[in-house]
């Protein structure tokens, strides 16, 4: 199959790729009526399939599950996630043949195989849903011209779509209509009702592409969201370790400390970041991150390039036919990382300190974010859709390898995260080797503030919150997070 | 003269530039166990955790604990509030989490978590047992975290301290969420403790208390009064404030429809059924009390009329007239009911402000999400002034004493002025002044011809409207019958171990 994108003319490109509209509260007025009554089977019952369906449910709507054979018969935990909730599980047969709406929940490496085998059994004229657009786009999966092709893609793991539903909330959402899948011009009604039954229509909508949703979400999870904070997490610590800061120490710091930092991200974005810092810090911050976008800046444009030219997947999807040795080989290399083999030290590490002896990463946090918006736009994506890949999601992503480091945070992304995300790291790592050489512990263990007595020149403030503040990373983000101002917030460790 | 055991001298303590404390002065003697009661937020708690150091003292605590008998050194502090963690060391819950089966790996089991604790203190493995038989707490070894009630927690809290044997030992409120027959039995466990040589301080309200309590105390206006015996507060004080004038605006009419009608109701995690066969129909403006002791199944019957459960969907059941998952959303059915539980208050977003707590009632959601337009606002303002919480309106909740926190809850249970109230231990955490001013305030929403579920462990705090009752034991309906109130009273107290 080919490449949905490449087939393409360049208007139609930069059409789909410029999809995004971020919708008014007013366009959900109609709740889930466009599925009501319907029957919803969600193939695949895991972190999304679960939680989504648990939530469709609950807001009126009939939800059945379908599953493997070998998932039923096995009664493996997916089956017993369906059952043990009271859902009715069925096979391909049973329950695809029946179904008004297909939600394919499986992983998106099995899609192909998936589809190719529930689409002959859906009923004429019935719809078919993804979280994610890889399929359709990068695999170039063509679906029955009958069938209707929708996306809804919460942009947060399962887990909370589902605390966030049942506190009353929501996660922030894309959806979108397959331009070459809606014969009956109501994928978007269905969309929008399938929106407000998992709860996202009370955190922010965006109306996206197919298109603009897989390039952009390549992008943001092998760069900043994955890549870079596994790039500067083992940087910073094998620095820590060579200057002679104690590992346990060092270890806390690093899993900890990109959490923390980007917490501030998550509430007020860059500006509130960096104002964690004193003035000196934040200046030194500021300079050494405008450093790192000049060192990086290639890099992220071929990341996006290959995405946008579908060399990414290709390489990818190659090998995946060779039974995922790259990743495997990569996945093994991270789990013996120093890092990874360091237990966090049982000390007290407060809540500023991870700011003022953290430095670097503020400083990574800062230019990777900035970078992956301002390459992403450049390309032809939206600001809008730029923002949730990048800023959105950092502190998503952090607070997993709080939770688990680096070798599970790889397990629990996506397959194509977890790939790109060590292509990035095996390419960003020697590019990074001489700025490293300079770097001292006043930037990363010990307080930047100590042995200083925090002058600054006016001027250079200034300006220096003045470039923060008015990029426009900023500008949109400080909109978009009006619409989901009540996220919950993250503890400190 | 030996030297006192605690000697507290003047110790201070402000909130928000209020002086709670005022060089406060404490001594306790060898042989003395204190009973410290008093109004809710007068800074009970905070002195306990000064003498158990878990908070700066301003002021001088001097500690002599008996160094001959062989207890554990050190004091030991059973909060009033009680936070886990999950394997991952987070505590971001939500308060239907224990009725969702995927859950319950993501925490501890109650017999790690124990075996963690001996452990870390080297403790004897068979002296636990005993006091898990006494506390009925056997049967949940296996369970995880997640899944237990706030009662199951408070106990599991009090097995630990008693298995530790401090040499002082301070009870924050430890009664809250037990049921009579553990009430009981922890008493005679805290004795037996008193024998071995601890010393107790206890601080509560109520009238049950291990019989080696010896010395009284309350805190007035800042300072320690000691007393020959518990003081009650006799002069309870009617409302002499009227309810906000919107709650009037809404009357229910009891057409005597069922608002709940249950057929053969089940619910089970694997093998272990915890609702049998419920059969049960709450009738329009009808006043119930749901009582059972801990574990009984009280909370799994209130959560599928709440629509928290998940299991609502294999059973045969109606709610407002429909049966259950014919195609309705929980949002529709919460949107008629008004709850407060421990639960709800125990995993309520900690970062919202009373106020914001207050107006999330209108949308039933844990925090506020939206903007709550004009009318909706004078409304909460009216009714944080009725509660008496107008110095509190921006606080935080995890800056407040609990039963601020509380009263800033039920605020928002009654705000919307629903057709079901279902109030699963309102009181817990309130003094005796509060306590009978909210059973006043029900027995006023109630003539709106509201329809009333109640919970209470203690029979002397229903309100007076209550005129029926379910009784669950082991999953299954016990008893269902109508009640006048005074009766029921001494009946139940004699007969069933409530
Ligand atoms: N995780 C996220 O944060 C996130 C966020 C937004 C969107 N998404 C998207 O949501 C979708 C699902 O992701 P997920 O994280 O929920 O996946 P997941 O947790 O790995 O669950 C996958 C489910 O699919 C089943 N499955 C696996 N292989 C299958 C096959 N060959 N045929 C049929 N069923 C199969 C699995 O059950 P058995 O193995 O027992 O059959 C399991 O129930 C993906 O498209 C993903 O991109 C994920």
């Amino acid at each position: 199959m080919a490449n949905y994108f490449n087939t393409l003319s360049l208007r139609e490109k930069l059409n789909q790729l410029g999809v995004c509209d971020f919708m008014d509260s007013a366009e959900f007025l109609d709740g889930v009526n466009a599925l009501k009554g319907k029957k919803l089977v969600i193939v695949g019952c895991g972190a999304q399939g679960l939680n989504q369906g648990l939530n469709l449910r609950d807001s009126g709507l009939d939800v059945s599950y379908t599953l493997r054979k070998e998932a039923i018969e096995g009664k493996r935990d997916s089956w017993k996630n369906a059952t043990e909730n009271n859902f009715k599980v069925g096979t391909y047969e049973e329950l695809i043949p029946t179904a008004d709406v297909v939600i394919n929940l499986t992983p998106d490496k099995q899609h192909t195989a998936v589809v190719n085998a529930i689409m002959p059994l859906m009923k004429e004229g019935a719809t078919l849903s993804y979280s994610h657009g890889f399929n359709i786009v990068e695999e170039g999966t063509q679906i029955r011209k009958d069938l209707t092709v929708i996306m809804v893609a919460p942009k947060c793991p399962g887990s909370e779509v589902r605390a966030e539903y049942v506190r009353g909330f929501g996660v922030p959402t894309l959806i979108a209509v397959h331009p070459e899948n809606d014969p009956q011009g109501k994928g978007l009604a269905q969309a929008k009702a399938y929106c407000v039954g998992t709860g996202g229509h009370k955190a922010g909508v965006l109306k996206s592409s197919f298109v603009a949703e897989v390039k952009s979400d390549l992008m943001g999870e092998q760069t900043i969201l994955c890549g870079l904070l596994q790039t500067g997490s083992i940087l910073s610590f094998d620095k820590m370790v060579e200057k002679g800061i104690d590992k346990g120490y060092a270890s806390k710091l690093v899993q900890y400390g990109v959490e923390v930092i980007t917490e501030a991200l998550k509430q007020g974005g860059i500006t509130a970041m960096m104002d964690r810092l004193s003035n000196p810090a934040k200046i030194k911050a500021f300079e050494i991150s405008e450093e790192l976008k000049d060192i990086m800046r290639p890099l992220f444009q071929k990341h996006q390039d290959d995405i946008m030219s579908g060399e990414f997947s290709r390489i990818m999807m190659e090998d995946w036919a060779n039974g995922d040795k790259n990743l495997l080989a990569w996945r093994a290399e991270t789990g013996e990382t120093a890092f990874e083999k360091t237990p966090a030290g049982d000390v007290k590490i407060g809540e500023q300190e991870y700011f003022d002896n953290y430095t670097l990463m503020v400083a990574f946090v800062r230019a990777g974010v900035e970078l992956a918006f301002e390459t992403m736009v450049q390309a032809g994506i939206k600001p809008e859709s730029a923002y949730y890949e990048s800023l959105h999601e950092t502190p998503l992503i952090a607070n997993t390898i709080a939770r688990k480091k680096l070798f599970e945070m790889n397990r629990v992304i996506s397959d194509t995260a977890e790939y790109g995300c060590y292509l990035f790291d095996q390419a960003c790592k020697p590019l990074l080797a001489d700025f490293m050489k300079k770097v001292d512990t006043d930037l990363v263990g010990k307080n930047f503030n100590e042995g200083k007595d925090g002058a600054v020149d006016n001027k250079t403030l200034i300006a220096v919150n003045h470039a923060i503040r008015n990029h426009e990373v900023e500008i949109i983000g400080a909109e978009l997070r009006k619409a989901m101002t009540a996220m919950k917030t993250i503890k400190t460790a | 003269m030996k030297k006192p055991v605690v000697h507290i001298t003047n110790f201070n303590l402000k909130f928000k530039d209020k002086s709670v404390l005022k060089d406060l002065c404490w001594t306790i003697n060898s042989g003395e166990n204190w009973l410290l009661s008093g109004e809710s937020g007068n800074g009970k708690t905070s002195l306990a955790k000064a003498i158990a150091n878990l908070i700066p003292s301003y002021g001088t605590i001097e500690l002599n604990l008996n160094p001959l008998n062989n207890l554990v050194d050190g004091v030991h502090y059973v909060a009033n509030w009680y936070q886990f963690k999950d394997l991952e060391g987070q505590a971001n819950f939500y308060y239907q989490q224990r009725y969702h089966k995927q859950a319950a790996t993501t925490t501890n089991s109650v017999s790690s978590e124990l075996k963690h604790f001996g452990q870390q203190n080297s403790l004897e493995q068979d002296t636990l047992n005993p006091i898990v038989e006494a506390l009925g707490f056997k049967s949940l070894l296996s369970a995880t975290l997640i899944e237990l009630s706030s009662g199951e927690h408070k106990k599991l809290q009090l097995i630990k301290a008693l298995w530790l044997k401090p040499k002082l030992l301070i009870l924050d409120l430890p009664y809250n969420g037990l049921d009579a027959a553990s009430r009981k039995n922890l008493n005679l466990l805290l004795d037996q403790l008193v024998e071995d040589g601890a010393q107790l301080i206890l601080i509560s309200n109520e009238a049950e208390m291990p019989s080696s309590i010896n010395r009284f105390a309350r805190i007035e206006d800042g300072k320690l009064v000691a007393s020959a015996a518990m003081q009650y507060v006799n002069n309870l004080t009617k409302i002499e404030k009227p309810l906000p004038a919107f709650f009037q605006e809404k009357q229910w009419s009891s057409t005597k429809s069922h608002l709940v009608k249950m057929i053969d109701v089940n619910v089970s995690y694997g093998n272990k059924k915890v609702l049998k066969n419920i059969n049960w129909e709450v009738k329009a403006g009808e006043k119930w009390a749901l009582q059972g002791p801990n574990g009984s199944g009280k909370s799994t019957l209130l959560s599928l009329i709440c629509a928290d459960h998940p299991q609502a969907f294999a059973n045969n059941f109606y709610l407002f007239g429909n049966l259950r998952g014919s195609g309705e959303s929980i949002w529709e059915i919460k949107e008629r009911i008004g709850l407060i539980s421990p639960e709800l208050h125990w995993y309520f977003d900690p970062t919202a402000t009373v106020w914001q707590s207050i107006v999330s009632g209108f949308y039933d959601s844990s925090g506020l999400f939206c903007d709550p337009g004009y009318t909706k606002r004078v409304q909460a303002d009216e009714l944080i002034h009725f509660f008496g919480l107008d110095d509190y309106k921006n606080t935080l909740m995890n800056q407040l004493p609990l039963g601020k926190q509380r009263l800033a809850l039920l605020g928002r249970t009654i705000i919307k002025n629903p057709e079901l109230l279902i109030l699963d231990e309102p009181c817990q955490g309130l003094d005796q002044q509060q306590t009978f001013h909210f059973n006043k305030l029900i027995d006023e929403l109630s003539k709106n011809g509201t329809t009333l579920i109640y919970v209470g462990h203690f029979e002397s705090q229903l309100p007076d409207c209550i005129e029926k009752r379910i009784v669950l034991e082991n999953g299954e309906v016990q008893v269902i019958e109508n009640i006048s109130n005074k009766n029921y009273v001494t009946r139940s107290e004699q007969s069933l171990c409530i």
